[in-house]
């Protein structure tokens, strides 16, 4: 047996001399319904990170990330297998409510209880630096026009949240068929803005915080932000509002829990959550990130979330993306 | 030459004490973390990021350690390729093709020993050609458009089927069905599910790790099984437990031929290490393979692959760095960690932090020279492996296979496809099937397609944008000569056979 | 023969694929669909594989009886872990599992037991103590 000992005692020293570190584990968990890395995974990672700073926890929140369904695994099994474990909390956001609205979860929206948001990215029209269009109002007017004519991008798929905001846009700007505009689908914003100055396409739909550094550069112009009021990094991109066009476009981060929850402990969650959110540490870790920290919690936050999956139904159908 | 003034200031950060020590941790834990099949660089960093906030490392020191993680894994993946021809992770597909082999005629320590030092020769040539030319190569990417990369692939695909196997209609059978399998699950384009059977754990695809993990690890506990119990499975030993110079120095020239075909596969964004991997080891093969010795041990069939991943990993900084764009899994979590150090990759980041690009540059290099450094006493630690009995060694390698998919996925689902895919990988082999392009297929599938519907789309559904630009008829042209070299080719050695026959 | 079943076998797969593939539709703004590449691929693979079972190549040896049925004994292991992990745990799985391979493999009963019960808490200890990826150390039959 000499074989069994040598080997993995080398790399069992190596191990526990790296991490003599890890902290106890505490009840509390977060599921990020996705790999590590991505948005929900963050939304997980960093407010259980500043649950144990503040001491709003015992110990380390266990981060188990279970992709599947673009959420829709995590979903299920807080439905069906843990609908009363208060120690629970699953990230989501507005992709995740999209999906739900398009019937694409396995259980319907008011199936979880919705804790709060905590932050958003906004969304951005933008186009090329070298475009010949200039307004809002001039891109509407072509896109009602003449909708063939236009290439238009982003990082979500056809009915996905890029593509319904800009579809959003061009209903207000006069566009009747709104299948008749291209839609393009692309990795990520990144990918779209770099397609989009090599000249492929025309106009970019998505979240601001992972192309800023294009609008900085110059290399890319935003035509308009769909928030309410203007974003404090760049005041001087006009809001769609100011321009006539009543849309806002958020993309949120937020968090839910089971829907068999009892009430106060409900209620403490969002406690906690708000103190989260007011915390030094969130306001800054969601600036480093791109997010602009936005508060909605408790009921407001569960009318918010069912009052935009309607709308999201509605447009939805409209288009033909569900039945 | 502000560009050397900045990396030499990158080198004299990055060279206190403190982060030699996390450099040479990194590597090392990197490396375990990367050798168990199921886990690899991507999971590697995930894991180690909350542990660099714990304990409160400045940006540098937090890049290095994880930039020594990411490399080290990104080798250790290697050693089980090498070793137990299970590869670690998704870039180590194709070194099984000859590393397995020379570890099976006792050239374990030959062949990790070439895999290193070619790492970092590929390596090496990446961080020259970003600190040369990063920026102008980044905006030349940018014209890569959908109909460009359509065509990167279709010539990967031609090149694949030079790669492996005796009847070249298997091959491209297996490349397919990878083809096949990568089409299922939520369509990204169009948000409907394909081929799930209305199940909900299918809808983001199968994931390559479960695929590649149960095709290799499991399949070969199913192929011993044929002959174990007969034999009671005797280990295969080595013939040394130290390299042999000569045969590392050999393999100089497949090593630059491998790290310059990796390392413009990398800069594209979106191709990645994978693409890198694949078109390094077809291509050497096409040049140098004159007695048919490719895919049965032959050094220069570990030496190209592990030059060009690795030369394409650091190519693929490029694009993200100075877009933002993250080619593959690995530079993703790149990208993840440098936001979370602060770090916006864009087109100003070369100009606004200068000292953390160059920094990152530097840490890079320093993790591959430690890793060479660390790994070459390390390998007859590493090789002592082939003398553990199967009926101990397997059962370990099934049980770490389990638990690295498990414990990312949570998912029994996946455990249960990963079985799956075993009694696949064993029935193909058992058919003679190369397993390589059919990981490749479910690798580079997805791409594939979406950019071939995406240059539809923007074309309005004209095809005639697929040959409409000059780099996608370049790529087509490439295609063709690399098709006619490979018919030529073969009809020469057929000859040649021929006339040996005639000779005998 | 192997061959030829095997062709058989790929070119029903394909063919199906091929059937269900065609009827995928996307409503608007994508102009190729989403059935387009699937055919594309379904059709080569028919093709293909339709030509191993008429010019079959290679010869398949499968193995004996006994042989045979270690493997279906390995399988049965490999599944009966992915079942039992959530109820049992996952040191007290791993260890039937290691344990079980082991002895399929031709290992002695009580070294391979021996190795199940050595490595498969180190396992559950590297996993969720060391790296934090959590596991259950006692599955729901026990709590």
């Amino acid at each position: 047996m000499k074989f069994l000992s040598t080997t993995p005692a080398v790399f069992g020293l190596a191990f526990s001399a790296l991490f003599t570190v890890s902290a106890p584990a505490s009840a509390t968990e977060c599921i990020a319904p996705s790999n590590p890395g991505g948005g929900w995974d963050f939304t997980c990672r960093t407010i259980g990170r500043i649950l144990t700073e503040l001491d709003l926890v015992d110990g380390n929140v266990q981060v188990t990330n279970m992709p599947g369904g673009v959420g829709a695994v995590a979903y299920a099994m807080v439905v069906n297998e843990r609908p009363a474990d208060s120690d629970l909390i699953v990230a989501t956001s507005t992709v995740g409510i999209t999906q739900i609205a398009q019937g694409r979860y396995p259980a319907p929206i008011d199936a979880v209880r919705y804790l709060a948001m905590l932050g958003a990215d906004v969304g951005v029209i933008a186009v090329d630096n070298d475009s010949p269009i200039d307004s809002l109002g001039e891109l509407t007017e072509i896109m009602a026009s003449d909708p063939t004519s236009l290439v238009t991008a982003g990082s979500s798929g056809a009915g996905g949240w890029d593509h319904l905001r800009l579809l959003m846009v061009a209903r207000e700007g006069g566009l009747d068929d709104l299948g008749a505009l291209r839609w393009v689908q692309f990795d990520g914003g990144t990918d779209a803005v770099t397609q989009m100055m090599g000249g492929q396409i025309d106009v970019v739909s998505t979240d601001l915080g992972e192309i800023a550094g294009f609008v900085e550069s110059g290399d890319i112009r935003i035509l308009a932000a769909l928030s309410d009021d203007p974003i404090p990094a760049f005041p001087d991109i006009p809001t769609a509002i100011s321009q006539g066009i009543n849309v806002t476009g958020y993309n949120w981060r937020g968090l839910y829990t089971g829907p068999d929850v009892s009430d106060a402990d409900y209620a403490a969650w969002v406690e906690d959550l708000e103190t989260v959110y007011n915390s030094e540490n969130w306001q800054t870790a969601a600036v480093e990130s791109g997010l602009t920290p936005i508060w909605r919690g408790g009921a407001e936050f569960e009318k918010f979330v069912v009052e935009q999956a309607e709308i999201m139904e509605e447009i939805s159908r409209d288009i033909g993306v569900i039945e | 030459m502000e560009t050397l003034s900045l990396l030499a200031q990158g080198f004299s950060v990055a060279l206190t004490p403190l982060n030699i020590a996390l450099l040479l941790i990194g590597c090392f834990s990197g490396t375990l973390i990367g050798a168990m099949p199921g886990l690899g660089p991507v999971n590697g960093v995930a894991i180690l990021i909350p542990l660099t906030f714990a304990f409160g490392f400045d940006a540098t020191s937090s890049l290095i350690l994880l930039s020594a993680v990411y490399f080290g894994a990104m080798y250790g993946g290697r050693i089980s390729s090498i070793l137990l021809n299970i590869p670690g992770d998704e870039p180590a597909v194709m070194t099984t093709l000859d590393g397995y082999p020379m570890a099976q005629q006792g050239r374990a320590a030959d062949a990790l020993a070439i895999s290193g030092v070619a790492s970092f020769i590929g390596s090496t040539f990446a961080v020259i050609g970003l600190t040369l030319f990063a920026p102008m190569l980044a905006r030349m990417a940018i014209y890569f458009g959908p109909a460009d990369y359509f065509a990167l692939y279709v010539l990967a695909f031609i090149t694949i089927g030079g790669i492996a196997g005796v009847d070249p209609r298997k091959t491209l059978i297996s490349a397919l069905l990878g083809l096949m399998i990568a089409t299922m699950g939520l369509d990204p384009i169009s948000g409907i599910p394909r081929f799930t059977f209305e199940n909900y754990h299918l809808y983001d695809g199968v994931d390559p790790i479960v695929a590649l993990v149960g095709l290799f690890a499991i399949s070969e506990i199913l192929l011993l099984l044929e002959t174990a119990a007969r034999d009671r499975a005797k280990p295969i030993g080595i013939d040394s437990w130290l390299p042999d110079l000569r045969a590392i120095w050999a393999t100089r020239w497949t090593v630059l031929r491998g790290s310059f075909v990796g390392f413009v596969a990398g800069v594209l964004p979106g191709a990645g290490a994978s693409l890198g991997s694949v078109m390094a080891y077809s291509m050497e093969k096409q040049v140098s393979d004159k007695d048919g010795t490719f895919g049965k041990g032959d050094p220069r069939g570990v030496a190209a692959p592990e030059a060009g991943n690795n030369a394409a990993s650091g190519g693929a900084l490029i694009p993200m760095l100075s877009l933002g764009v993250p080619g593959s899994g690995t530079t993703a979590v790149m990208l993840a960690m440098l936001i979370t150090l602060n770090v916006q990759p864009g087109p100003l980041l070369f100009e606004r932090q200068p000292e953390l690009v160059w920094g990152l540059v530097a840490s890079l290099y320093l993790a591959n020279f430690a890793l060479l450094i660390l790994n070459l006493p390390m390998i007859g630690l590493f090789s002592r492996l082939m003398m553990v009995p199967t009926w101990a060694l397997l059962p370990i390698v099934a049980a770490v296979s389990f638990v690295g998919v498990f414990s990312i996925s949570n998912s029994i689902f996946d455990l249960q496809l990963m079985v799956l895919f075993g009694v696949l990988g064993y029935l193909l082999r058992k058919l003679d099937v190369s397993l390589v392009p059919l990981v490749l297929g479910l690798l580079l599938g997805g791409d594939m397609e979406r950019n071939l519907r995406r240059a539809i789309s923007i074309s309005n559904g004209d095809w005639g944008v697929l040959v409409a630009s000059p780099i996608s008829v370049t790529l087509y042209v490439m295609t063709a000569l690399f098709l006619a070299l490979s018919v030529w080719l073969a009809l020469r050695d057929h000859k040649r056979v021929k006339r040996r026959e005639l000779l005998d | 023969m192997s061959v030829r079943l095997a062709g058989v076998a790929i070119f029903m797969i394909a063919a199906l694929y091929t059937w269900y593939g065609r009827d995928y539709t996307a409503s608007f703004g994508d102009v190729l669909g989403p059935a387009v590449f699937p055919v594309i691929l379904g059709i080569p693979t028919m093709i293909l594989s339709a030509s191993l079972v008429v010019f079959p190549s290679g010869q398949v040896a499968w193995p004996d009886r006994e042989h045979g049925l270690r493997q279906l004994a390995a399988l049965a292991v490999l599944l009966g872990y992915a079942l039992l992990l959530r109820p049992l745990g996952f040191p007290l799985a791993t260890f039937g599992l290691i344990a079980g391979i082991g002895v399929i493999l031709g290992g002695a009963p009580r070294k391979a037991m021996i190795l199940g019960a050595v490595f498969s808490p180190a396992l559950w200890a590297l996993f969720d103590q060391v790296l934090g990826l959590p596991l259950a150390f006692l599955g729901n039959w026990f709590t």
